[in-house]
């Protein structure tokens, strides 16, 4: 042992090629481990969640810099690297994410793009949003100006997701997200939009709508009424296929002589009481001679020609009662310069050629005319004021069911409620004469339903 | 270690070769030993620089720097060692009898 110790005094000089070695050494060998120990950290944390990541190595030592979403995944992300063999000391340099108070994501759509900012709880969920929002807003431009924060509420994604397709359906506004309350604004797509997403908000998991003031683009009809090609154009929207059907079949049965043209297209989104307003709008229309209706949302607007004075005040003054409360009426009706007079012969003819085309319609079994009638009836009223002088007989008439006299009576009542009608419509009473026939005067078997049909009639027979 | 070794057991191997080099000759070498208060000396110092590689004070490349020269150094006195007991056998055993 006193050898060894004495030997080791004359150890020094191989201290000098010593020291180059480890000269060389730590020269060679720096980067390569440097690079290798970034490399496996880099890998340690490879299923830990973290935002703004940088691992710097210098020597043996890992500095870890992150904003980390929970402590624990904080901790976590620091034992990784540290349990990196070879690692000497980790640099903690790491923090949590704030916390967002109240958590606020909105997605604002303005004509050229599609804005998400706020908060996004955690980068995944922050890229999910994003590639929902392009997948689903179809090529336009998407951009993120969403930052990371911790507090979102729970189920935020689905919601956020849910909110995004909601997105699509708007033209221009906003959707916010604040906590667990949404609120949006804007203007829907299509018709039917604001509906869609009112209906698409219920399935929100366990979030509350504090705000929706999504408006649809306006809910239009148009009926216009063209009297030299005699037709009735219908364009815009109906609710549905029963609703759509109704209105063509009422305008059928209004508009007499005019051909139905239906050039609607069905569409959810109609105002509340749409055809209640629609049909007796369709039966003013029947009473003008040519004219145009327009409902844009709960306006209707009317314009054009009524045949005389009287029925154009009484549209006027009474068509907006008959609307649902809520409805704005706006007529624009002028009176049609009256026709020139013509002689009794004349006006037989008239009056004959308007019955053959359509009848006067009474409720069954009772003398109560039916709104339908009204545009057939000013046309009666028009053809009466062409021949001043002549003095018509209005002849009611039944088929044969029902007992003599029972008909008898009904057909004096209803001939007797039309010349009321004339009168109303400021018709001198003693030119008019109201006879009932029962079933006397049959223009077609009794036999079948179609026959009994063309019996059951007021004439208007020029004296 | 193990780990650490891989990057630079060539470095280890010619510290270890170049003590043992350095032990076979010391024997027979005819020359002034380091006197007794430099061995101290330096003693202190290989001391403090292995608790300063202990105690992890020294930070980033410095630290590795020196963890690398403390093993090169270790296994080079190990190896001085094992070059200078085995050349004193073999001097022993060559030499006559006294």
């Amino acid at each position: 042992m006193r050898g060894l110790f004495w030997w080791s005094g004359k150890w020094w000089p191989g201290v000098i090629p010593l020291v180059i070695f480890w000269a060389v050494a730590a020269w060679t060998s720096t980067e390569p481990l440097e690079a290798d120990l970034a490399q496996r950290s880099t890998a340690a944390l490879k299923d830990t969640i973290l935002d703004k990541r940088r691992i710097a190595v210098a020597g043996r030592d890992v500095s870890l810099a992150a904003d980390a979403f929970s402590e624990d995944g904080r901790q976590g992300a620091v034992a990784s690297v540290e349990a990196v063999r070879g690692v000497r000391l980790v640099n903690d340099e790491t923090r949590l994410v704030p916390e967002a108070k109240p958590f606020a994501w909105s997605a604002e759509r303005d004509v050229l793009r599609v804005t998400l900012s706020g908060s996004s709880p955690l980068p995944a969920s922050r890229n999910r949003l994003m590639e929902a929002a392009r997948g689903s807003l179809g090529g336009v431009e998407v951009v993120d100006r969403m930052n990371l924060s911790r507090g979102a509420p729970p189920h935020f994604d689905n919601a956020a997701l849910l909110l995004l397709d909601q997105v699509g359906k708007l033209k221009e506004g906003k959707i916010t997200l604040s906590d667990t309350k949404v609120s949006l604004s804007g203007m829907a797509r299509e018709l039917g939009g604001r509906e869609a997403i009112a209906a698409a908000l219920k399935n929100l998991p366990g979030f509350s709508v504090a705000a929706n003031e999504v408006k649809a683009p306006p809910y239009i009809f148009q009926a216009y009424k063209d009297p030299v090609a005699v037709t009735l154009t219908l364009t815009g929207n109906a609710p549905d296929s029963n609703a759509h059907a109704a209105l063509v079949a009422a305008a059928g049965r209004k508009f007499f002589s005019e051909k139905v043209v239906d050039n609607l297209k069905e569409s959810v989104g109609a105002p509340s009481g749409f055809a209640n307003a629609v049909v007796p709008a369709l039966g003013a229309l029947s009473r003008l001679s040519t004219g145009t209706l327009v409902i844009s949302d709960r306006e209707v607007k009317l314009s054009g020609d009524a045949l005389y004075e009287a029925a154009a005040g009484e549209i006027r003054a009474g068509l907006g009662k008959d609307f649902p409360q809520g409805w704005q009426f706006k007529p624009e009706i002028s009176v049609k310069p009256a026709a020139a007079p013509v002689d009794a012969t004349v006006c037989q003819q008239l009056f004959s050629d308007l019955l053959g085309k359509a009848r006067i319609r009474f409720e069954s079994g009772k003398a109560d005319i039916v709104a339908d009638s009204a545009g057939l009836l000013d046309r009666l009223i028009e053809t009466a004021l062409r021949c001043p002088t002549a003095n018509i007989e209005i002849s009611g008439h039944t088929d044969t069911d029902g007992d003599e006299a029972g008909n008898q009576g009904l057909s004096e009542r209803r001939a007797q409620a039309v010349a009321d009608y004339l009168v109303k419509a400021g018709l001198p009473a003693n030119r008019f004469s109201a006879v009932g026939y029962g079933s006397t005067q049959p223009i077609a078997g009794n036999e079948t339903d179609q026959g009994k049909a063309q019996n059951r009639r007021i004439d208007f027979v020029v004296k | 270690m193990a780990y650490l070794t891989t990057f630079y057991w060539g470095w280890l191997l010619a510290s270890a070769l170049l003590g043992f080099a350095m032990g076979w000759i010391s024997v027979v070498q005819h020359g002034q030993g380091v006197s007794r208060k430099l061995r101290w000396a330096l003693s202190a110092l290989v001391a403090t620089l292995i608790g300063a590689a202990l105690a992890r004070v020294v930070p980033g490349r410095f630290g590795y720097w020196l963890d690398l020269g403390l093993i090169m150094f270790a296994l080079y006195l190990c190896f001085c060692a094992v070059g200078s007991w085995l050349r004193d056998r073999v001097v022993s055993r060559s030499a006559p009898p006294a």
